[in-house]
């Protein structure tokens, strides 16, 4: 509880309870209006050409000469934030926190929404990694271990995790030693794997790689499957072409129940709750203690939404074991949008207003009254904060019409999934599930 | 245009409507500038977790009777720190310039006073 990620500052105004009832309505109105009446036979589909761009488009985003610029920018910016975060002021203050902890988780979801799954490109340490490769010779670049593609997008939720319990439940988040130490952890993780298993092993274990590939499948943009031209289309015929790996539920259960533990850890029901507990469990310093049970409440919470979620798309018949395993996996993509929705519902006065903190931040990273381009002595706007009713709009908006994509993506599943008799009943539950979603972020939003 | 997109705009425009409507109905604006006693004894603070309803730029004042030293932290912009001493009656005094969660916390203690709604 030393400081609300890492960061200070004042936190957003709970949600007015008009807007949070408004909005559940409206979720579940439609949730049912859908399942009553909406179509009965599969209409998105990833195979779609979708409507073409421009083949200047697609040339410039595959040239070498574009992807390499990003590359390098990326890699000079991440150099920059390391460099700040060992010789800059070792505060608070410094702005490494506010890179780590808004660009990078925050910001990545705008940017991967924008232009697919940027990551991949941008990855400081893959252009590391592709550097080193070039400079060695090739007897020691050749990888030398398979990449285990059983684990799935596992290693990546594990990762994922390890953010989130660093902001959340670790002891604490404001410490730069900690996030230094939390970098160079995934940084060693992520060349060590590559060095065994080769680039593969980037693309499968980067947490931030996939959390960016889950959420560009709700970007408009795509390539089109059988030319690989970039394409403009509707992002429901997008979303159900996320991979489906072991884990990928997992991964997107992490997203959102760390979200969700984020506003419930802020509720005085819960402070309460572990004050408490810290004064049961004597003897033990408070900070351990309050971390011990923030990690608990993690947990419950990211295993809470794996479980539901698994169960309801489970929870159909007419379909044989097998089958019945494969369901949650298929059906993860539905969750993508709910995620995004709540995700931009809870952060996104921190990614406009902490991100142009960090970004001032980042203009005198030493605190040596560098100014360059006048950017040291400019003021944060706080566009969204002295404005509540629109921001709660804004939020409500967000949750919304999250709920909806998500619902309307789980409807044409089912009907491609399930078998004939079963496409109404079999899906009841994952509506009732998403729903329940829905009404606990509003909730959460609305003050808990 | 077709039926479909006729509807989707019409539910649009009904979500926004319905927004804009219920936008005027909060306003419980509190009018006394909040005083908060607070004791600290034997490693105890009370109050705990309450919650409070201020106005931006309003004079909030914390008053504090502590048998120990502690650092009173206020997590607002602009944020705002006082060394709280082992003695009774003592007087903090700060506003807000932003509206927001504002959180009040002791330090060493590590407990959360009071959460202050900062309205516009």
């Amino acid at each position: 509880m030393v400081l609300a990620h890492g960061l200070g500052g004042s936190g957003d105004l709970p949600v007015p309870y008009a807007y949070a009832m408004v909005g559940a309505a409206w979720a579940l109105t439609f949730t049912f209006a859908l399942v009553a009446f909406a179509w009965r036979r599969p209409r998105f589909d990833p195979q779609k050409p979708g409507h073409a761009l421009p083949t200047a488009v697609t040339t410039l985003i595959d040239a070498g000469a574009t992807r390499s610029t990003a590359a390098a920018v990326a890699l000079v910016f991440a150099v920059w934030v390391v460099l700040a975060g060992v010789w800059g002021p070792q505060s608070e203050s410094n702005a490494l926190l506010g890179v780590f902890y808004v660009l990078l988780w925050v910001g990545l979801v705008p940017l991967s929404l924008a232009f697919g799954p940027v990551w991949r490109v941008l990855s400081p340490t893959c252009t590391v990694y592709l550097l080193l490769r070039r400079i060695t010779p090739g007897r020691l670049g050749r990888p030398r271990l398979s990449c285990p593609e059983g684990w799935g997008d596992r290693p990546a939720a594990l990762g994922l995790f390890a953010f989130v319990w660093m902001e959340l439940a670790g002891p604490n988040s404001a410490s730069l030693p900690c996030v230094k130490a939390w970098l160079l952890i995934y940084a060693a993780l992520m060349l060590g794997g590559a060095w065994l298993c080769g680039q593969r092993w980037l693309a499968r274990a980067d947490p931030f790689g996939v959390y960016s590939i889950a959420v560009s499948r709700l970007s408009p943009f795509r390539r089109n499957p059988a030319s690989g031209k970039v394409v403009i289309g509707n992002p429901l015929d997008h979303l159900p072409s996320l991979p489906v790996r072991p884990g990928v539920v997992v991964t997107l259960a992490v997203l959102l129940g760390s979200t969700a533990f984020d506003s419930y850890s802020s509720s005085p029901t819960w402070r309460n709750f572990a004050d408490r507990t810290s004064r049961v469990a004597h003897g033990m310093p408070t900070t351990l203690s309050s971390s011990i049970l923030r990690t608990i409440g993690l947990l419950v919470f990211v295993s809470v939404v794996a479980l539901t979620f698994s169960l309801a798309a489970r929870a159909t018949g007419g379909v044989d074991h097998a089958e019945r395993r494969a369901l949650p996996g298929q059906m993860a993509h539905s969750l993508i949008p709910i995620v995004v929705g709540y995700i931009f519902a809870h952060y996104l006065s921190y990614l406009v207003e902490r991100g142009q903190q960090a970004l001032i931040a980042l203009a005198d990273p030493f605190g040596r009254g560098w100014n360059p381009l006048g950017l040291a002595h400019m003021h944060v706007a706080y566009v969204l904060s002295a404005h509540p009713p629109v921001l709660a709009g804004i939020k409500v908006a967000c949750v919304v019409t999250g709920h909806i994509m998500a619902v309307i993506a789980a409807h044409d599943k089912a009907l491609r999934l399930l078998p004939a008799g079963h496409q109404l009943t079999g899906q009841l539950t994952m509506m009732l599930v998403m729903v329940s979603y829905t009404f606990t972020g509003l909730y959460l939003l609305f003050g808990g | 245009m077709t039926l479909r997109s006729t509807l989707i705009t019409a539910w649009v425009a009904a979500l926004m409507w319905a927004l804009v409507a219920c936008g005027g109905s909060s306003n419980q604006s509190p009018a006394a500038a909040p005083v908060v006693d607070v004791t600290i004894a034997k490693g105890q603070v009370t109050p705990t977790n309450a919650t409070l309803q201020a106005k931006v730029h309003q004079q909030i004042t914390f008053r504090i009777s502590s048998d120990a030293s502690d650092e009173l932290h206020v997590h607002s912009t602009p944020d705002h720190k006082f060394q709280v001493a082992a003695a009774p009656n003592q007087t903090f005094q700060f506003s807000v310039d932003v509206p927001g969660n504002v959180e009040v916390e002791l330090h060493d203690l590590d407990r959360t006073i009071a959460t202050i709604q900062v309205q516009p």
